[in-house]
Formats: C-alpha cells, structure tokens, sequence
C-alpha cells in the first residue's frame, strides 16, 4: 500500500508518516509498538515495506517516488520521535550505489537485504593505495560464477558490524590501472576475512584493517561490470564525499544551529569574549559555518532545478577549514587548560578530540589535496596534470 | 517586496549582461576611466533606458518597485565589469532613503531623474554604515529662514566631483539626520588622490549649503533602507570576485610553460580550488542577504552583516591572488588584474570596514540566542 506519492501535499505526507509511527513506534521505550525491546532487523523490515527507507526511490524500487523536499517531512518525523531506518537514500552508501550502477538483477537480489540489514563497509583504501586508490593490488581471480579475493584493505569503518562490504579489487593486471578494477558487493561474514581495529589518535577505534584471504563472492555481485569498477566506485565515492560536507563526522550535537556556538561559550567561560580580536575571530568561524550551509542550500537548489550542482564538490572542502579553524580558536580561548584531558577536564578533552577529529574530514574520503585537484580538475576544468602510470600496464606500475 | 516576476527578473539579468558584454569591455572601462566623469555615460544612458536605475524606485514615482534581489542582479553584473557608475549610491542609497523620508515634491522632482539617468547623488563613504559619515565628518545643520543649512566638511565621497546632489548625514543629539543638499556654490569640491583609479573620491566643504532634511527616520525604515544598501554593494563585490576568479582560470587553461598549461600544476589547482570557496561563499551570501530582506526574514540583518564582509573579504582574497597566479603579466599596468584588485581594496573600509560588519555579525547572532 502506497501512503503517500509525489502528488501528495506537504500536510499529506506530514499526517501520513505521523500516524504510520503512531501506529508503528512506541516512542517512549523506543521500540515497535507491542515489543519489549527494540529489534533492529524487524524494524528496519517495517519501515523498508512501508517504503520509508527509501522515498525518494521510485516504488518499483522499494521507494515512494517523493521529491527531495517530500522525503524532509519523513525525515524529520522519524528524526523527532528517534525512530531509526529512514533516509536510507542518503545515507546507505552501499544501497544507494546498487540503486544507481547496479544491475536490476543485483538490485532485486540485494536491495531489501542492504536495506533491512547493518549499512555496508567500504573495502577501498590499502596501505598501498590511499590517495592513489586506482592502484589497488586485492586479487580477484575468477573461479566458476564465484571470484576468489585475496588483500589488504585499511580504513574500513563498521567492519565488525557490517554484512557486505563494497571492495575495490584488480581484475586484470595487464591493462593500466584504472581499467582493472572490479567494483563488488562482498559478503563480510565468511572464513578468510579477518578485521582488525586500528588505534586512531581520537582515542577511538572507528576503523579497521580488513584481511581477505582466498574469500569468495559471486559473480553476480559485480556492481557494474567487470573491469568497469572505477567508474562504478565513483558514484559511490561522490555520495561518500557529499555526506562528508555537512558536517557528519562531527561529535554529536556540536554544532546545533539554535543553541549557543561552542566557541561562545567557551570565551564566555574562560573571560575572553570582550577582546575584540578574539570577537573577529569567532565571528569568522561562525561565517564559515553558516557560509558553508548556504553553499550547500545554493547547491540543493541547484540540484532540484538542473539536477546537479558543482557546488556539491565545495563542503567537504569547506568543512575542513571550519573544523581546524574552530579547534584552533578554542584551544587558543582554554589557554593553559588546553594541556589537559579526560576527566581533568572535560572542555579540554573536547577540544582536543575536536583538533584530533578534524582530520577525518581533512584526509578521511580523500584529502584535502586530492579534492582540490578534483575541484580544479572537474568543476574548474583546469587540465589534468601528466599521469606517470595512466598508460602502464597495472603489473609494471612501480609501488613503494 | 518586488513587482518584478521571476521570469521577468531573468530577462532583466540576461539582457543586462548581454549588452555588457559587447559594450562594457576592458577598453572602454580605460576609456571611463580616464573621461569627465570617471565612467562611460553612454553605459548609464543605456541602463537607464534598460530601466535599471529604476528598479528601487517605487512605481508610482517613475520606477520598477523592484527587490533586494532584482538590485543585487544588477549590482552584480556591474561588479562582474568592475563599471565605476554612481550606481548603488544614486539609485539604492538615495532612491533608497528619498523614497521613504523627502517630502513628496522632492521625491516627484528627483526620482524620475534617477530613474532616467540623469541625476546622480552622491553619498559619503567613510564612517561604518552607508550613508552616515561619522568618522571623517564634522558637518552641522542650522535652521532658518530659509530652511536648513549645512556647514563642515566630509570626506571620501565617491562621486563627489560630478554629483548633482549630495547625501550627507550629521549626528543631532546622540541620533542621525540626513540631508540632501544640491551642488551649488556652497559646495566646494576638491578632488582626494585615491589609490583606485575608477574609484574617485572627493572632499567636500560646505557653507550654508542649503539643505532638504530627510523628515521621519524612523529605525526600522532606515534599516531597511541601509540593509539594501549593503546588500547591493556586496552583490557588486561578489560579481567583481567572481569575474577575475574566471579571467585567472582562463588564463591557467591557456598559458603554457614547461610545455604544460600552467593551471595542471598542482600549486595552481590547489589555490584555484581554495578561491572558488570564497567566491561561491561570497555569492551564496549576497544572494541569500538579498532574500532575506525581501521575505522581511527576521534575520536579514544577520545575513546583511555576513554578506557585507564576506564579498569584501572575498573580491580582496581572490583579486590579490589573481594578480599572484598571473604572475608578471599582472605586475604591468596594462593588464587588468589590478584593477579589480585596486577596487578590492577600496572597497574593504568604504560604506564600513569588513571588521566592523563580522562584529554586527557576531552580535546578531548572539541576539538569535
């Protein structure tokens, strides 16, 4: 049954997804309505049959068909009674990827599996292919309609937790390296793949080292064709980027729009907020920010009327420059206080989880560097510069 | 709110920018430049006949009715040709101001000339909000029989040399008045050496002058009117930013050394990529400023703070790094990188200096707390 479509209003939608949780989710305990405790494949099993998963997909693919703006109002109605599942075509890399390169026969196969099930890993980087990612060197060797996989892979997030990862792998070493590739949807849970979680100097532990050793995955879960995977992987990475420029990695609840700026709060705390210089200084982090937001209102405007926008390719960019700066500011602002951590004192542990954190949007998903050269290369048209190895053979590229 | 449809608006903006291009090039603004006036007349003479100098101007009196945002379209076609024309100081500040405070006869007699091009005002550029003077002047008013009269100095007066009426604003009792004054005897103008050249300044020095008082300033209407003010200068910066950001890429496509264009040198891509932010961020800012003046948005000031210093930040970053990236070419007068760099520079303390707009930034936001 269809509750909503892109012909419904904005109050239609609206009332239609507030009784369809009223009825649904219990928001008090925070779990299906009748359960006890909250079981995460059979919610996201509601939510995907009602199609709220995916609205903006159309409803042959599990969607609603809604615009943008119409899948907002869902958005927001799960976001207020905290009920998980929803925006799944935002922010469920490996979903939305299928979705767009996949065939419709992996599309069928996969889609409800990725979508009521953990959000996939991302097998690319390897520590001898990071900013130069074409130059991974994980084997794929076919055998039967099975392919046989065997490498390094190194900055994977959700590696523990995740079912099916999307894993970059070399199909053929006899062509230059962009043309090797094979792009797979690559099952998690099987003998031959062992994660490793990295120590990162946040003090967390959010990435692994994933090691695949004569693993398996059917041909069939090829996400484009074979030897095609570049260009497949770069729907995946453009999504991954784009959801980097508004601010995810940052620490819940930093940079709430109605409440005071951090960087106010803590001049007012350490009696430094009536020094005009540190006032400029924090108006200017402030504009960066919100400059940031109105870059990105430009783009989704930009996105509705033309369906694309070059502006897209500026947040992530952007947010780095705002989350070093604004570790920087504040840090400055503690003075002495700065040199502390943990318990000693909590403001310091932020921050300098902030000035430590800020590095996962400024490397994390491509550096900053590499992301100028796609900014200047694709939405500047500079030309490219020489590629040593475009024209080698992937077995004769030297590697360190 | 503006008369002008969506549809209309884009006609506007399109045929503006067409006839730009065949009629505003490099040539011609040295031809401005160096002419009477300081700009090509024949180019006012044709916006006014586009209907351009007329978008601010209520309908009833000769104009448009025209937006925030149908201005700041204008303004930034404008800056995109780096024009030296009295636009934003005759036909927003004072269309501004004179058609909310002039006695009716006033604005019957000086908006339809506004409209038409044929009457320029000019507005005091010092001091930290468009049109007040504070800094820099040290005018007074008298009544008498006559009327008012108004006395002292100012300085920093774009267009000041060729103006038929003056703008001026004193502080009476802890509170701004404004007063129009005709160039007349009373009004000496001499000339301030400025370091842009397409941005003349003038000192004037008046005695008796006599004066039409702006009657009723009311808070609210003044800034609305200021807002518009700021909000069209920073869509000029922004289209100035935006033109020499697109002149210097054009040239890392085409000059060539070590056998390569220069723009697939890794040093250029990177700087290139840093400038687009501040020039999509500038642009976002003026666009957005203009919007929310339009919508009456309880932020508008807000946003009126960010885009003023955010395009003059951005023209100064971007024209200065131009010149950089252009390398020796640019160091030559005959080049015209440092035009847009010279007004960068004017334009960062004039109608109120960048550092002054981030601290009303700052306190708007604090106020939304």
């Amino acid at each position: 049954m269809t509750i909503c479509d892109r012909n419904s209003s904005p109050e239609e939608i609206e009332n239609a997804v507030d009784t369809w949780l009223d009825a649904h989710w219990d928001s008090d305990r925070r779990c299906a309505k009748g359960d006890s405790s909250y079981d995460e494949a059979t919610w996201l099993k509601t939510v995907f049959e009602a199609g709220f998963c995916v609205p903006t997909w159309p409803t042959e693919w599990f969607g609603l068909g809604l615009r943008q703006k119409q899948a907002r109002i869902i958005e927001k109605a799960f976001a207020k009674c905290k009920a998980p599942g929803h925006s799944r075509d935002r922010f469920h890399l490996g979903a939305i990827t299928v979705f767009k390169v996949g065939s419709d026969e992996l599309k069928r196969a996969m889609l409800p599996t990725l979508l009521t099930g953990p959000i996939c890993c991302l097998l690319y980087s390897e520590p001898n292919a990071g900013s130069d990612l074409a130059g991974v060197r994980t084997k794929a060797i076919p055998d039967g309609d099975e392919f046989v996989i065997t490498g390094q892979k190194i900055w994977t997030s959700n590696a523990q937790e995740a079912e099916y990862g999307m894993l970059l792998s070399r199909t053929d070493w006899d062509v230059p390296k962009h043309r090797g590739i094979t792009f797979f949807l690559f099952p998690m849970k099987q003998d031959g793949v062992e994660v490793k979680p990295i120590n990162q100097i946040t003090g967390e532990s959010e990435f692994n080292e994933v090691f695949i050793t004569e693993a398996r995955v059917p041909a069939s879960h090829i996400i484009g064709n074979l030897n095609e995977g570049w260009t497949s992987f770069q729907t995946a990475i453009a999504y991954e980027r784009l959801i980097m420029g508004q601010g995810i990695t940052e620490r819940q609840g930093k940079s709430k729009a109605d409440s005071e700026p951090q960087l106010i709060r803590l001049a007012r705390k350490y009696d430094k907020y009536d020094d005009p210089a540190v006032r400029q200084k924090i108006a200017q982090a402030l504009a960066y920010r919100e400059l940031n937001n109105l870059n990105m209102e430009r783009a989704k405007e930009e996105i509705l009327k033309n369906g694309s926008s070059s502006l897209m390719s500026l947040g992530k960019l952007a947010m780095s420059r705002i989350q070093h700066g604004e570790a920087a500011i504040a840090t400055d602002l503690m003075g002495n206080e700065a040199l502390l951590d943990g318990e000693e004192s909590l403001d310091a542990a932020n921050v300098n989880f902030d000035a430590a954190k800020a590095y996962m949007n400024s490397i994390g998903g491509g550096t900053d560097q590499i992301q100028k050269n796609i900014i200047a290369e694709r939405v500047l048209n500079l030309p490219k510069g020489p590629d040593l190895d475009r024209n080698t053979a992937f077995r004769d590229v030297k590697s360190s | 709110m503006s008369q002008i449809s969506d549809n209309d608006r884009q006609a506007l903006r399109d045929g503006f920018a067409r006839f730009l291009e065949t009629n505003a090039n490099e040539e011609k603004l040295r031809q401005g430049i160096a002419s009477e006036r300081g700009y090509d007349e024949g180019i006012w003479g044709q916006m006014a006949a586009m209907g351009l100098l007329g978008i601010a101007v209520p309908e009833d009196l000769g104009g448009i009715g025209g937006g925030a945002v149908d201005v700041a379209l204008v303004a930034e076609e404008i800056g995109k040709k780096l024009l030296p024309v009295p636009y934003v100081s005759t036909c927003v500040v004072a269309a501004e101001l004179i058609a909310r405070f002039a006695p009716v006869s006033v604005q019957r007699e000086l908006l339809p000339k506004i409209s038409g091009g044929t009457l320029v005002v000019s507005v005091g550029g010092a001091g930290d909000c468009i049109p007040y003077a504070d800094d820099e002047n040290s005018l007074s008013a008298t009544h008498g029989n006559d009327g008012w009269a108004v006395s002292g100095d100012v300085s920093y007066v774009p267009h000041g040399g060729h103006a038929d009426y003056h703008l001026l604003g004193t502080m009476e009792n802890g509170s701004q008045a404004l007063y129009l004054i005709s160039a007349s005897e009373n009004v000496s103008v001499s000339p301030m050496t400025s370091n842009d050249p397409a941005q003349r300044l003038s000192r004037l020095h008046l005695t008796d002058a006599k004066a039409v008082k702006l009657e009723g300033l009311a808070p609210s209407g003044l800034g609305q009117a200021s807002m518009r003010s700021i909000a069209a200068a920073a869509a000029e910066q922004a289209g100035a930013a935006r033109a020499i950001f697109d002149i210097t890429m054009e040239y890392l496509r085409t000059r060539y050394q070590f056998g390569r264009p220069i723009g697939s040198f890794q040093a250029m891509k990177h700087m290139a990529a840093e400038l687009l932010v501040e020039v999509e961020s500038a642009t976002s800012a003026a666009l957005t400023a203009a919007r929310m003046i339009d919508a009456g948005s309880v932020d508008a000031a807000k946003f009126v703070a960010l885009a003023a210093f955010t395009c003059k930040d951005a023209f100064r970053a971007v024209s200065a790094q131009a010149i950089q990236m252009h390398g020796g070419i640019a160091y030559t007068e005959e080049h015209i990188a440092h035009l847009y760099w010279r007004r960068a520079r004017a334009s960062i303390p004039l109608f109120g200096h960048s550092d002054h707009y981030r601290e009303q930034y700052l306190k708007a936001r604090e106020a939304a707390l």
